[in-house]
């Protein structure tokens, strides 16, 4: 077989005034005609430097200092150019960029020029490289978009890009990519910022589109499950150097090296033994024994104390309000105790709770299933402004509509949704960030009963803040910069006014430790952290109030497998040791496979299916949970994407589901339950309606 | 596309109405009107004035008239063309501002272009050579023309004008043309003069527009959209054309409708400086001897300018910028 492309020793440097850093080091490997490679590696592993390096487009300050880059071009037979050599802006290098080798990148938005139509920037690349007139080439363009899958490829030559939806724009971009049929595909991340179900039509896609246009694909991507599904051989790398490389069987089957081995446990699957952990490359062990567990012993010996004080009869836990022996008599007073330094909170608990209640939020077993959060019917929508010939026409989008959701004690229920579902919207609306348009949110403060926060003011939902934390999707957005580690955790007491500066300080060293930090880093700012260890200084600061209940907004979507796997378990080690209790929300069905007791699928603000983990992804009865486990790539080669089963559209278009699922404006079924804990959104008369 | 534009021309009523309410309250508020101005004036040389002929006169100008009134007035004649009288001059605000009013435009203009031509191959050069010795030195003439005066460097170059070359830059032509009647040596005359206030003007609105599109280039050129058009196989140049360089222009356009007032405005102290026959130097004496309808005609004449100037740099944005024109109406 006549390899298309042969990069041999190849090596990237970057230079800037003060050092050179070596990006890439003798990587070599080759691309066989038609044939899928993938180049795998996490974040700053050099792969997107190789690509570039193949493309001639590497930023100002990188140059190809040795190695080569032979091209081997199909169309022209027994020519060679080492693009190596090329000067990246000369008139062949830039027949090939775009002409014989092709590109297409991550991001869909920005990759498109906002300003120009999709067909002005398809004809373009068309013009370029071919000599044809301006009709022929709108032609030409037409004709890719349909084959890319366009319904209305005419129309869509006159769109702009911001017109289009995700999905759609990456079409367009691969279009403009294929449109002068390529010999070599570069894909760069070509789905990581798609949904799922978006993503694997969009693999689909390239692979049909391989076939097709008889063209080889270089796929740079971190996502093993992606590699497995598409690549023939596979390249690892790992600093800037190929670990190994091999066909993707191989690999996948008898992993040679250490690190390729690592990644691969690294990833979370679908057929995971129950309490099988992952392996991260580096694992944290946190040290829980300290102020969060001491208050800990202290219930539990509260709660002993208390099941041989009143060996009577079990009072009913949602009991009238106030003035009773919760957490708020033992210490006197709402609002700041429960994070009162455990000494003195020992010492008034000794005097004398008048106890007819269970007494404590962290109690071990009687308490363990009782509801924390209960969330029912809550709806929020947002107004669209359209502005007409006067004043302004007001239509409201649906963001979150008829929510009903528990969370048990010690419980992580996972919230699945594709971007746009309505899920962070949701979360907010339970942290009281924004209040809802009607629902109820209830929750159990320190008081032990269930409170409803819709409708409190501020001052009465301050303590209620508290109980709820968050930790959100972005390390780098979610921590201030010019903070310092310990200003950044200890800032949640600050704000609530809890203990005292000592207590503070040594909350704060005693979380460090939890979260598998170094405690000497406290007086370092963010910057000097990577992804994942700022992510656990976010984990800190949500730690530092002791909440009842963590919100976790997509706390590993920005993270490499080996740090999403370092923590998750470190997340998992948390809630089985402090007897946590998550509200995990992810895109990523396995993610929340592994971390989730309860799954609520969520989609176009309608919560849709909810079953426990087992069950919901043995037995998944809706279609949109169907379509969303079917569109899973996993990283396993026995587990194959099933290409026919992927429709293609959007099947997150609730009116689009067949009855008895279909939601418009003729019907709006309601939460049926299938079994036991299993819940869906249907129409079944036989069915009745289940108050979640 | 209409309706926005019928939309924003509607708007631009109620708008001058309201700029010229506040023009009239302002031009009224100092003490006294132009008459009392005038019988100090008179008193200070020592001059008997007759207190009939002062009424006669405050009745002939309707400034006995309550205020509201006078401003109904005014408004009414604006909207027929008729600018009113200037107290000053004795003669009508129109033929008082005769030619003052096309050869501010004609400065006024030429210094726009001059700032757009200049500034944007520079501006241009320097973000595409980011740190180069070019992109230093252009930066450091950018930052002495920003932080030079204008009257200064004009007063600078009349000197050198005079002491050098032993002409007169001064004035926008020749003195032999100044009440001749217009003549096709009178336009070469004026275009001579022209270059030298231009200059002056332009000097630190092209400084502070060059360094400005350094930085929106800048921002644009690391933009991911660059890249494919580059994975394209475009040439650099055009590349750079294309992509980066129309998205950097919505700044400017957006500009218009301040720039126009600024100008107009800024080269007050210049033209009186270099004496020449704009709108500048009657406006301020119009201020300060209270003649209060030449003043109220200049800043209508500069609110209308704002406001045109506004409108157009929103239809022109709207045609380029297909964000701005679909994106209202577009549904989720």
């Amino acid at each position: 077989m006549i390899d298309i492309l042969r990069v041999r020793d190849l090596e990237v440097e970057f230079v800037t005034p003060h050092m050179r850093t070596r990006a890439v080091d003798k990587v070599s490997f080759r691309i066989g005609a038609q044939q899928t490679v993938a180049l795998v590696g996490e974040s700053g592993s050099g792969k997107t430097t190789i690509s570039q390096a193949i493309m001639g487009i590497l930023p100002k300050s990188a140059r190809v200092a040795g190695g080569s880059i032979v091209f081997a071009d199909p169309k022209k037979p027994g020519t060679r150019v080492d693009i190596a050599m090329l000067s990246a802006n000369s008139a062949e290098m830039r027949a090939i960029r775009g002409g014989s080798i092709s590109m297409i990148f991550q991001e869909p938005m920005s990759s498109l020029s906002p300003i120009h139509t999709v067909g002005d920037q398809i004809c373009e690349a068309v013009r370029l490289h071919q000599k044809v007139g301006a009709s022929e080439a709108r032609n030409l363009a037409r004709e890719m978009l349909e084959l890319v899958g366009f319904p209305n490829a005419k129309s869509a030559l006159r769109t702009y890009p911001f017109e289009l939806s995700g999905g759609l724009r990456q079409r367009a971009m691969i279009a403009m990519a294929l449109v002068c049929r390529p010999a070599l595909l570069v894909a760069d991340e070509p789905t990581t910022a798609l949904d799922v179900t978006i993503q694997a039509q969009t693999l689909r896609l390239i692979k049909d589109l391989q076939q097709n246009l008889k063209m080889s694909v270089l796929l740079i991507t971190h996502d093993l499950g992606v590699v497995a599904n598409m690549a023939d051989h596979m390249v690892v790398v790992y600093n800037g150097r190929v670990v190994e490389r091999g066909k993707t069987e191989d690999i996948f089957i008898n992993p040679g090296h250490a690190y390729t081995r690592s990644l691969l446990q690294a990833v979370p699957h679908f057929d995971m033994a129950p309490g099988e952990r992952l392996t991260p490359l580096r694992d944290i062990k946190p040290r829980t024994d300290g102020l969060l567990t001491l208050v800990d012993k202290f219930d539990r010996k509260m709660a002993r104390l208390e099941q041989q004080a009143n060996a009577g009869p079990k009072h009913a836990r949602m009991g009238p309000v106030a003035g009773h022996s919760t957490r708020d008599g033992v210490h006197g007073g709402a609002g700041a105790d429960a994070n009162s330094p455990p000494n003195y909170s020992a010492d008034q608990a000794n005097t004398g709770p008048d106890g007819a209640e269970p007494v404590n939020r962290r109690l071990s077993e009687g308490m363990r299933g009782e509801a924390v959060l209960a969330v029912s019917h809550l709806s929020k929508s947002f107004p669209v402004r359209k502005s007409g010939w006067f004043g302004m026409d007001e239509r409201r989008i649906e963001a979150v509509s008829d929510v009903s959701l528990t969370v048990g004690r010690g419980e992580c229920v996972g919230l699945v949704g594709e971007s746009g579902c309505g899920k962070t919207t949701l979360s907010k609306l339970i942290m009281r960030a924004m209040a809802p348009d009607s629902g109820s949110i209830l929750f159990r403060g320190e008081s032990g009963q269930m409170t409803e926060l819709v409708g409190l003011d501020e001052d009465r939902l301050a303590p209620y803040r508290k109980r709820i934390q968050f930790v959100f999707q972005d390390p780098f957005s979610s921590l201030n910069p010019r903070m310092t580690v310990q200003d950044l955790i200890s800032e949640p007491m600050l704000i609530h006014g809890v203990g005292t500066s000592a207590y503070r300080r040594k909350m704060v060293l005693e979380l460090m430790e939890v979260v598998g930090l170094d405690p000497r880093f406290l007086n370092r700012y963010p910057h000097s952290f990577s992804g994942g260890q700022r992510q656990r200084i976010g984990i800190a600061r949500a730690l530092c109030l002791r909440p009842d209940l963590l919100i976790l907004d997509e706390p590993t979507s920005a993270l490499d497998v080996s740090v999403q796997a370092q923590i998750l378990n470190l997340l998992k080690d948390l809630q089985r040791d402090l007897n946590l209790t998550y509200l995990f929300i992810s895109h990523n069905l396995a993610v929340i496979d592994y971390m989730a007791d309860r799954i609520a699928v969520m989609c176009a603000g309608r919560i849709v299916e909810s079953a426990p983990r087992a069950s919901l992804f043995r037995n998944p009865a809706h279609p949109y949970t169907q379509a969303l486990l079917n569109a899973v790539p996993y990283a396993d080669l026995d587990h194959p994407l099933d290409f026919s089963k992927i429709i293609d559209g959007k099947c997150s278009d609730p009116a689009a589901w067949p009855t008895p699922f279909t939601v418009d404006r003729m019907s709006s079924p309601p939460m049926v339950q299938l079994a036991e804990d299993h819940f869906v959104r249907m129409s079944r008369p036989d069915y009745q309606e289940i108050a979640v | 596309m209409l309706t926005f534009m019928a939309r924003r021309l509607l708007v631009m009523i109620p708008t001058l109405i309201m700029i010229s309410v506040l023009v009239f309250i302002v031009i009224q508020l100092p003490p006294g009107d132009f008459l009392t101005t005038y019988l100090n004036e008179l008193k200070a040389q020592g001059e008997a004035v007759d207190p009939a002929k002062i009424a006669f006169l405050r009745a002939q100008y309707g400034l006995d008239e309550p205020l509201y009134m006078q401003y109904i007035h005014w408004a009414w004649g604006l909207l027929h063309g008729n600018l009113g009288f200037s107290f000053e001059y004795n003669l009508p605000v129109t033929e008082v501002v005769g030619d003052r009013l096309w050869l501010s435009m004609v400065l006024n203009f030429s210094t726009i272009l001059f700032i757009y031509l200049i500034s944007f191959p520079i501006g241009i050069y320097s973000a595409t050579r980011q740190y180069s010795w070019g992109d230093y030195g252009i930066t450091l003439l950018g930052f002495l023309g920003l932080a030079m005066p204008n009257f200064l460097f004009a007063l600078v170059l009349l000197y050198y004008a005079n002491v050098v070359f032993g002409t007169s830059i001064g004035g926008l032509m020749d003195p032999e043309f100044i009440n001749a009647g217009w003549s096709l040596p009178k336009v070469m005359s004026v275009i001579e003069h022209l270059w030298a206030p231009v200059l002056v003007i332009g000097t630190s609105g092209t400084a502070a527009m060059i360094r400005r599109l350094r930085a929106n280039l800048l921002d644009e050129l690391g933009k991911q959209y660059v890249v494919t058009a580059r994975a394209k196989g475009l040439s650099p140049m055009k590349v750079l054309f294309k992509y980066p360089l129309r998205m950097s222009l919505n700044p400017f356009i957006s500009d218009i409708g301040n720039i126009l007032p600024q100008v107009v405005s800024g080269s007050v102290l210049v033209s009186v400086v270099m004496s020449l026959p704009t709108t500048g130097p009657m406006l301020l004496s119009a201020l300060q001897s209270q003649d209060m309808y030449l003043a109220g005609s200049f800043l209508m004449f500069l609110a209308l300018l704002t406001v045109v100037g506004m409108f157009v740099s929103d239809l022109l944005l709207a045609w380029l910028d297909p964000r701005i024109r679909l994106q209202g109406s577009i549904s989720e």
